[in-house]
């Protein structure tokens, strides 16, 4: 099996690392890095569950090769808390009761987190749009929808 | 991807063209017409201006694609080398008479978008070749059309079918009539004797219910887990009316 050096920026941490060329980005995450917040579910791009930030873009990284990553920066759910307290998009989905079984959550918060960058107050509608591609099979997704509205408001106000 | 994990897909080797820097971008110009890198994401172009302005269809088939995370990932040169027949951009580019800029190890051939499909998930490129990008020209100012796709889930799913028109009218008759089927035969397919009859008819409503029988004649549909084949025909019939119908209530962009 064939390898390649790769450089990846994680949660403001570079690392270098040498990857069989199969190995998705999800592997890389869960088995080399050891961060486990990323969930593996569907593993062919269908659910959301392992959503990760790459360069600003929310991705699915059981379908991105790692070799595809390279010289790349990437936000795991790890990176979103600061010095130890939750970022307000996780507070927001804990205080709406937006987490039932969990196992989607931290995907649906990545792509959130996405969306919340690029478009600060988005509509109901955009928000729905942004989750289509994260399943929630407790189906709790009217909370979730709340979750984000709400976080969406408090980073305003944060960052007006 | 998904294919190769799922064992489907037995490459011998893996050449990653992605780092190739000039084939993903956009230029236009309104002599030119669109020249679209094969490896621009649905992203990119849903976020770019010439083609909201200039190439509204192929925006509304971009939309339709996936979800977010694979918008992001999934570029337009993929989706048409994977040649499925339900490919979403496929109608689209087909109605707007794309051509497909094609380099190989001794020479660059162009060819219409209809010539690169050849069947499931078959293209024409040869071995030693790659699809760099797409050259697409400037629409009629006076034309106008739409992308309808049928799916019982509004993200994440593929059409059942889907049908894209893109039309002009003049003094109260059809002038120009394109229309692409998806998902209704080995390959998309333009729906040329829909096109044929359509042109010069008086815009009415037998008119466009006659131009989508003709459509329906010429889909060879089939039958599998997703609908039969009859469902498709009556879907072909029915999104084709309604596809020539949105075209016309739209505004000349």
């Amino acid at each position: 099996m064939k390898r390649s050096k790769i450089k990846i920026k994680v949660n403001s941490e570079w690392h270098e690392l040498t990857v069989p060329n199969q190995k998705t980005l999800l592997e890389v995450i869960r088995g080399d890095l050891h961060l486990t917040g990323t969930k593996r579910m569907c593993d062919t791009g269908e659910c959301g569950s392992c959503t990760v930030i790459m360069d600003g873009r929310a991705v699915n990284s059981c379908i991105v090769l790692a070799v595809e990553a390279n010289g790349k920066k990437i936000t795991t759910i790890e990176g979103l808390s600061q010095i130890g307290k939750l970022h307000p998009i996780q507070e927001e989905f804990v205080a709406k009761g937006a987490i039932q079984c969990g196992f989607c959550t931290p995907g649906m918060i990545m792509t959130a987190k996405a969306l919340l960058d690029q478009k600060p107050a988005p509509t109901e509608h955009e928000v729905k749009t942004a989750i289509a591609g994260n399943l929630c099979r407790c189906t709790g997704y009217i909370r979730i929808v709340n979750a984000i509205l709400s976080a969406a408001e408090r980073l305003r106000s944060i960052q007006p | 991807m998904v294919g190769m994990k799922e064992g489907f897909v037995k490459p011998r080797y893996l050449i990653n063209l992605k780092t190739i820097k000039e084939l993903d971008k956009i230029v236009y110009s309104k002599k030119e017409g669109l020249s679209v890198g094969s490896l621009t994401t649905w992203t990119d172009i849903l976020s770019s201006r010439a083609i909201l302005q200039y190439y509204p269809i192929l925006r509304e088939a971009a939309s339709l694609i996936g979800c977010h995370q694979i918008r992001n990932r999934g570029t337009i040169g993929g989706n048409i080398c994977h040649a499925s027949p339900s490919a979403d951009s496929a109608p689209a580019l087909m109605v707007y008479g794309a051509q497909c800029v094609i380099s190989g190890s001794r020479r660059e051939r162009v060819i219409p978008i209809e010539e690169i499909f050849c069947g499931v998930q078959k293209t024409s490129l040869k071995p030693e070749e790659i699809l760099t990008g797409f050259r697409i020209p400037t629409p009629d100012p006076k034309s106008k059309g739409c992308y309808l796709k049928f799916s019982p889930r509004k993200a994440m799913d593929l059409p059942i079918v889907g049908v894209a028109a893109l039309i002009r009218t003049a003094n109260g008759t059809f002038e120009g009539v394109r229309i692409a089927l998806g998902a209704v035969a080995p390959t998309p397919i333009r729906a040329r004797r829909a096109e044929k009859f359509l042109v010069g008819k008086p815009i009415n409503d037998e008119s466009i219910r006659k131009a989508a029988e003709e459509a329906v004649n010429e889909s060879k549909p089939i039958t599998d887990w997703r609908a039969s084949r009859e469902y498709r025909l009556g879907l072909v019939r029915e999104l084709t009316c309604q596809a020539i119908t949105q075209s016309l209530q739209k505004d000349i962009p």
